[in-house]
């Protein structure tokens, strides 16, 4: 094999590529990326065997071939090279000789037949969507999963392709993220997927703002086709639960905020709080939402918003982080709240697609 | 430099029972199972050793390697009893006691060196205070570290009194000629490995590097971890538990094991050894944790944050099972560990979040039943012995299954 490849455009691939790679890896093989050269076109893989990632990027390819080089390794001395010009070369025994200006390096790597093939999707049902709208939907929503493993069905996010609507939702059991948008299908086609938060993050990282998104899948795993990307992943497995019976029908209440005004208080507010007591409190009153918090030790924090509301007074506690999670992942100027009492579940939604269901503290 | 003591009752249930009835004394003991029954060697006396049994053997098979053997049931709350009175002649010696079972303890003496003239002399006086107080025989391994310290003991069984020399020359010197099943942790997988690279000694060891060994038994660490014991390095402490930021118990497994259900046995007895402890120091946690090491000398950790504090053997069962299942562990484990930390004095939280699908919520009623539960069970254990009572079989799940509606 032998390329030689523009310095920007090689980092740009490997950046793409190289967060799949596992640091801590058990396989010598998976802490290596996979470099093939073939139809003027340098082809960068990388697997944890849970998530494969494969980019391309123009090359200029004067033999084609293949190598799989340490990926850390590799790509700290091809982003510390002068530039702007490599030429990699891979002689005997899957050693690349790296050129560079005056600088040359030898870097034994490891052949591409240990390397794990990425899946092959013959058949699965296939959905198209638009970059920038899918990745603003999982923006919306990837934080909401749950990172205990003990509740693995939740560890990600669930596209639900269902009545003409793709669903995304994600919840750690105490707060739902969801965004939902009509979409165009065979009924045939209804299908519901667990999208890995890994397989999620690196999708957020990758995909562009426009352009087409094509998402194949199977009952075991998922790819996701776009521009010079390819993300295959495994799906989490097991029945996601019934998240629409945990948003309320109606609230008694339908507050506007100012996102940014409240999201700022809750932060510093959330400053006096303590591991035993992390609670906020949003107080609606009369033209005034009150946003506090009193801690023995401590001390107290009170901060006010204006708003819009003649209702009587309603008081509810929020653990502060996933009041400000949402507010964080949003654009609009404006949220609108719907509390009901101190013990039902809060929802916070925006004029754009997005519902937000949270469980009040209980503070005995 | 540190001195640490690895103290180790020479046959202790055996010897506990010939000098209980001087008239087994000079004949072969063996604690366990009748020879007509169904089940296992507990301990044998060196009598009885003589024959070829040997502890975890059939007893039909010790019947017949012994015909004269004196067969006798385990009277393990009395073991447990004369253990508790071993403890306390250790801590005349030291606070920094790590037992590792109810006959076998590390002592770190580093500190209290300088009221003996060296030790040697007091390694002696604990063995004879063990000798004229509780008339049983021990052997004792002397060293600069816990590896070293088990090594030595073992080497003048019984009755023996072994001291590595320091020095890291001296020591290489002094492990060279054994044979590399002696290092902790080399079975007989990693010994059919090395024996495929003509390793059989220590020495063989000793000349390899770490890279060379770690290529031999298939990991880097591995390679790592024989080359720094073979090199008689091992820096890790004695471990009291007296701070009890945590507790925890592990077991390792004879063989590798990969069968799901032993694992969940052995997590079922782990996380109620470490229950009990929990609940006798009157305590609640709110942090679980799972540890376990695959064959490749790797040890992982998990660990749970939990929404409220629990101390029932079934609710740690519960987190602990959901740790594991969580793990889709491919390789075969050698280790498993289960500990819980961060404790708090009370059960109630100032401040609950509650879950939105309903599935942390605790019934009132059957917490209020698992602590009863779990007081009685305690209660017996303590009266009559860890075995006076094994859970039948378990039929709890973790979350992960109950969230499969």
């Amino acid at each position: 094999m032998k390329f030689k490849i523009k310095k920007d455009v090689l980092i740009d691939g490997l950046q793409k590529v190289q967060s799949i790679v596992n640091p801590r890896t058990t396989l010598p093989i998976l802490s290596n990326i996979l470099f093939r050269a073939e139809n003027d076109r340098l082809w960068l893989s990388a697997t944890d065997l849970e998530v494969s990632v494969r980019a391309s990027v123009e090359a200029e390819v004067l033999k084609e071939g293949a190598v799989t080089l340490h990926a850390r390794r590799a790509f700290s001395i091809f982003r510390e090279l002068s530039g702007p010009d490599i030429e990699v070369e891979v002689g005997d025994h899957e050693t690349a000789n790296i050129q560079c200006g005056s600088s040359f390096y030898k870097m034994i790597g490891l052949s591409e037949d240990d390397f794990p093939p990425l899946p092959a999707f013959d058949e699965g049902t296939s959905y198209s969507l638009d970059q920038g709208i899918f990745k603003t939907t999982l923006q919306k929503t990837a934080y909401a999963a749950s990172t205990d493993e003990t509740r693995q069905v939740l560890n990600g996010v669930l596209l639900s392709f269902r009545n003409e609507r793709l669903t995304a939702v994600a919840t750690d059991g105490r707060r739902l993220a969801l965004v939902e948008q009509e979409m165009e299908f065979q009924e045939e086609e209804e299908m519901d997927l667990v999208v890995p938060s890994k397989t999620v993050n690196e999708l957020i990282r990758t995909l562009g703002d426009s352009g087409p998104l094509k998402i194949i899948a199977t009952n075991k795993q998922v790819a996701f086709d776009f521009g010079e990307m390819l993300v295959v992943s495994r799906l989490i497995e097991g029945q996601y639960p019934n998240f629409r019976q945990v948003i309320p029908a109606s609230s008694e209440q339908r507050v506007a905020v100012e996102r940014e005004a409240l999201m700022m208080a809750v932060r510093r507010v959330a400053l006096m709080t303590t591991d035993q007591s992390r609670s906020v409190r949003l107080h609606f009153s009369r033209n005034k939402l009150e946003v506090s918090t009193e801690t023995v030790e401590v001390g107290e924090a009170h901060e006010s918003i204006a708003i819009k509301y003649e209702e009587d007074d309603i008081s509810v506690a929020f653990n502060p982080e996933f009041l400000i999670d949402p507010l964080r992942a949003l654009e609009s100027d404006e949220i609108f709240m719907e509390i009901t009492d101190e013990l039902s579940p809060g929802v916070i939604k925006a004029d754009v697609p997005f519902l937000y269901v949270l469980m009040p503290m209980r503070i005995s | 430099m540190r001195t640490i003591i690895h103290l180790d009752m020479d046959a202790f249930y055996a010897s506990v029972e010939q000098r209980d009835h001087p008239a087994y004394k000079g004949h072969p003991v063996i604690i366990g199972s009748p020879p007509d029954q169904r089940g296992v060697v507990a301990a044998a006396s060196y009598e009885a050793r003589k024959f070829g049994v040997h502890s975890a053997m059939p007893s039909r098979t010790a019947g017949r390697l012994c015909p004269e053997g004196i067969f006798l049931p385990v009277r393990m709350n009395h073991y447990i009893h004369v253990s508790e009175q071993l403890r306390e002649i250790m801590e005349q010696f030291t606070p920094l006691i790590e037992p590792l079972s109810l006959d076998e303890a590390f002592l770190d003496v580093t500190g209290v060196m300088r009221h003996w003239r060296d030790a040697r002399e007091l390694a002696r006086t604990l063995k004879q205070r063990i000798s004229s107080q509780l008339d049983l025989p021990s052997s004792v391994g002397i060293a600069s570290n816990k590896f070293l310290a088990k090594l030595a003991s073992d080497l003048e069984k019984p009755n023996g009194l072994c001291m590595v020399p320091s020095g890291a020359e001296a020591i290489r010197a002094f492990l060279a000629p054994l044979p590399v099943r002696r290092i902790w942790g080399v079975g007989k997988v990693t010994a059919k490995k090395l024996a495929e690279h003509q390793i059989f000694t220590i020495a063989d060891l000793q000349r390899r590097s770490t890279s060379e060994l770690g290529r031999m038994v298939g990991s880097a660490a591995g390679g790592e971890h024989l080359w720094a014991l073979a090199h008689g390095l091992d820096e890790r402490p004695v471990e009291t538990g007296t701070e009890d930021k945590s507790i925890s118990r592990e077991n390792t497994f004879g063989e590798d094991c990969r069968d799901p259900e032993v694992l969940r046995q052995a997590l079922l007895e782990l996380t109620e050894q470490v229950g009990h402890r929990l609940r006798k120091s009157g305590r609640y946690a709110t942090c679980v944790t799972l540890k376990f090491r695959t064959s490749d000398f790797r040890s992982h950790t998990r660990q749970e944050t939990l929404a409220s504090p629990i101390s029932s053997d079934r609710e740690l069962l519960r987190h602990a099972l959901g740790l594991l299942e969580g793990q889709r562990i491919k390789e075969p484990i050698r280790l498993i560990g289960f500990g819980v930390s961060r404790f708090t004095h009370t059960m109630i939280v100032e401040e609950e979040q509650p879950d939105l699908f309903g599935i942390t919520q605790q019934d009132e009623k059957a917490r209020e039943r698992n602590q009863r539960l779990d007081a009685a069970v305690d209660a017996l254990r303590e009266q009559y012995g860890r075995d006076a009572l094994r859970r039948g079989n378990f039929t709890i799940t973790s979350d992960t299954a109950s969230e499969n509606q």
